[in-house]
């Protein structure tokens, strides 16, 4: 069994729900000794995607603790709505993830209600959820590269990330899933694959100064990791193995790990799992399918293997409205490794580890009544 | 391969004409029907895109034209005809704007080809470009990054959640030279109202 997070009042393991919150070792305030002084970074600076602030104890170059402040929280409001509303804030909590929102959601709808999806459904949800890892992995990627000045990766990744969006675009409508999935509905017409030379992104690893700024930097070995960070440390913890909803058992799909648990070893975990992704996309078949969702009442749980790892919803449906849900978004995980992560080292190391972990702040903030 | 040469031998990647996109893009009616808005985007029939969020709960009553959603330029400055810096402040976004905007710079878009480029400090910039709804910590950076900016210049509201709110929250209490709707704006769109609030062609 293995810690997930905690889930509402609970706490999410790979076997279920367990008494909350759930027993993993919280990051401690560092306290500084002569000369150290607190840098602030953020909220709105360049190098930044997102308005995050990080308060860095420092004597000047090694960083001796960070504290991330939050300043974009929003409130979104779902108790007591329709779940055609709901569904329509949930796609928006994270856009670059709303398939897994989406399907995290949909699933634990379905689960609540009683009902199994059709085949043709499971499948347009793992090609969505493929897509949308691809897409990722390689923003992810890309942003390392930018960290670094390295500007031809940086451009040909942001190029690739354009063709995945097309291609997501011209199979289910809309280049970030926005309306591809519904209530009893898959609308995702036809399979386009991007063209994605991943033998050119290996060579990346060719570039001894490029991995020099990702190997040793921000080692987490924690056991309750989640996603690439915890694959890059060597443990097997996949949602796409352990969920019994989407059948990816059936697409031969074998887990990616590494070793080092460093920045690099999350970056190799991601390049690689492009091409474990674009295998399984090779498998699939996609075309829009609807089925009957029952009116009954009931409390469910989903999850999908997200691409920042396992991504939870937990609801409770009454007469066709929302009235619980809680949200275990992967960012809320990957910042407290993060946070773990960064004492020890040095100022440089900074945007090269924060980019490593595929941290959204959208979804790592939001807070849901 | 080394990196340079290899970015030589692919040649050049920007495109003319982008593909077209259904959603979002401009909507019309095909049917006769009653809507259900979340965002109360359809009133007497009119289609107000400022207000859309693309959330096809319209179809099959509206459909896309795969016409790129039409900016509002309420004003362009051309003294940024030959350089456009701009810096970008989420104020509250779902991180799809963030997204989209950063794809204005990849190959096949190439930002640069119209003197368009992004900065680090509002102290350097031409055009504030603001996406997300409004949170409450980020008012007081928001003021804080105009106020630092030189003039002219102009303000961009980027995505539904700028221009109203959309479905999640209230807009930021700022006025918009620029209003770029979507969910998210494609760069398509982001793009051409940027080339016209430049007074570029």
């Amino acid at each position: 069994m293995r810690i997930i997070g905690d889930l509402g009042p609970h706490c999410l393991t790979s076997e279920g729900l367990a008494e909350g919150p759930c027993k993993y070792s919280r990051p401690t305030i560092g306290e500084g000794g002569y000369g150290s002084f607190n840098f602030l970074y953020g909220p709105s600076a360049g190098g930044l995607l997102e308005s995050v602030a990080f308060d860095i104890l420092t004597y000047g170059e090694s960083i001796e603790d960070v504290r991330a402040l939050s300043y974009k929280t929003r409130h979104i409001k779902v108790g007591g709505l329709p779940l055609r509303d709901v569904l329509f804030k949930v796609e928006r909590i994270n856009v670059p993830f709303a398939a897994s929102h989406t399907i995290a959601f949909l699933t634990a709808v379905e689960n609540a209600l009683g009902v199994s999806p059709p085949e043709e459904v499971v499948e347009s949800r793992i090609a969505q959820l493929e897509l949308e890892r691809i897409r990722n992995n390689l923003l992810v990627i890309q942003r390392l590269a930018e960290a670094a000045s390295f500007l031809v990766p940086t451009y040909r990744l942001l190029y690739y990330v354009e063709e995945v969006n097309r291609a997501i675009s011209r199979s289910c409508g809309h280049r970030y899933f926005l309306g591809a999935n519904y209530l009893g509905e898959s609308r995702c017409q036809e399979l386009h694959l991007p063209r994605i030379d991943v033998e050119e992104l290996r060579d990346l690893l060719s570039n001894r100064i490029f991995i020099d700024r990702l190997q040793g930097n921000g080692v987490v070995k924690e056991d309750w990791a989640i996603g690439p960070a915890a694959r890059a440390a060597g443990f097997s913890y996949d949602a796409r193995l352990e969920v019994p909803e989407l059948k990816y058992r059936d697409h031969g799909f074998k887990i990616v790990t590494e070793s080092k648990g460093d920045a690099f070893s999350r970056m190799l975990v991601r390049l690689e799992e492009i091409e474990v992704s674009l295998k399984i996309l090779e498998g699939v078949e996609v075309k829009p399918r609807r089925f009957e969702l029952p009116s009954r009442e009931g409390r469910g749980i989903g999850r999908v293997e997200s691409p920042s790892g396992d991504l939870a919803y937990m609801v409770q449906v009454e007469q066709g409205s929302i009235k619980e849900l809680h949200l275990l978004p992967p960012s809320r995980i990957n910042i407290l490794l993060f946070l773990r992560s960064m004492p020890e080292n040095i100022f440089t190391d900074f945007p090269f580890n924060w980019e490593s972990f595929g941290i959204w702040i959208s979804e790592a903030e939001v807070s849901i009544s | 391969m080394n990196w340079f040469l290899r970015g030589i031998r692919r040649g050049i990647l920007t495109e003319k004409e982008f593909p077209q996109v259904q959603w979002p893009s401009e909507l019309h009616r095909s049917k006769e029907g009653e809507v259900k808005c979340p965002t109360d985007a359809l009133k007497e029939d009119r289609w107000d895109p400022n207000r859309c969020i693309f959330c096809r709960a319209c179809e099959p009553i509206l459909s896309p034209t795969g016409r790129s959603v039409q900016a509002q330029v309420k004003r362009s400055e051309p003294s940024f005809r030959r350089s456009f810096y701009l810096y970008p402040i989420d104020v509250g976004t779902c991180g799809g704007c963030n997204l989209e905007f950063r794809l204005i710079a990849s190959p096949q878009h190439d930002m640069t080809r119209f003197g368009i480029f992004l900065t680090n400090t509002p102290r350097h910039a031409d055009a504030l470009v603001v996406m997300g709804v409004m949170t409450p910590k980020m008012e007081e950076v928001l003021r804080r990054a105009y106020d630092a900016m030189p003039e002219p210049k102009l303000v961009i509201l980027l995505g539904v959640c700028a221009v109203s709110g959309g479905i999640l929250g209230m807009p930021p209490d700022i006025r918009g030279d620029v209003v770029i709707p979507g969910c998210p704006p494609t760069p398509e769109s982001i793009l051409r109202a940027l080339v016209e609030a430049k007074s570029g062609e």
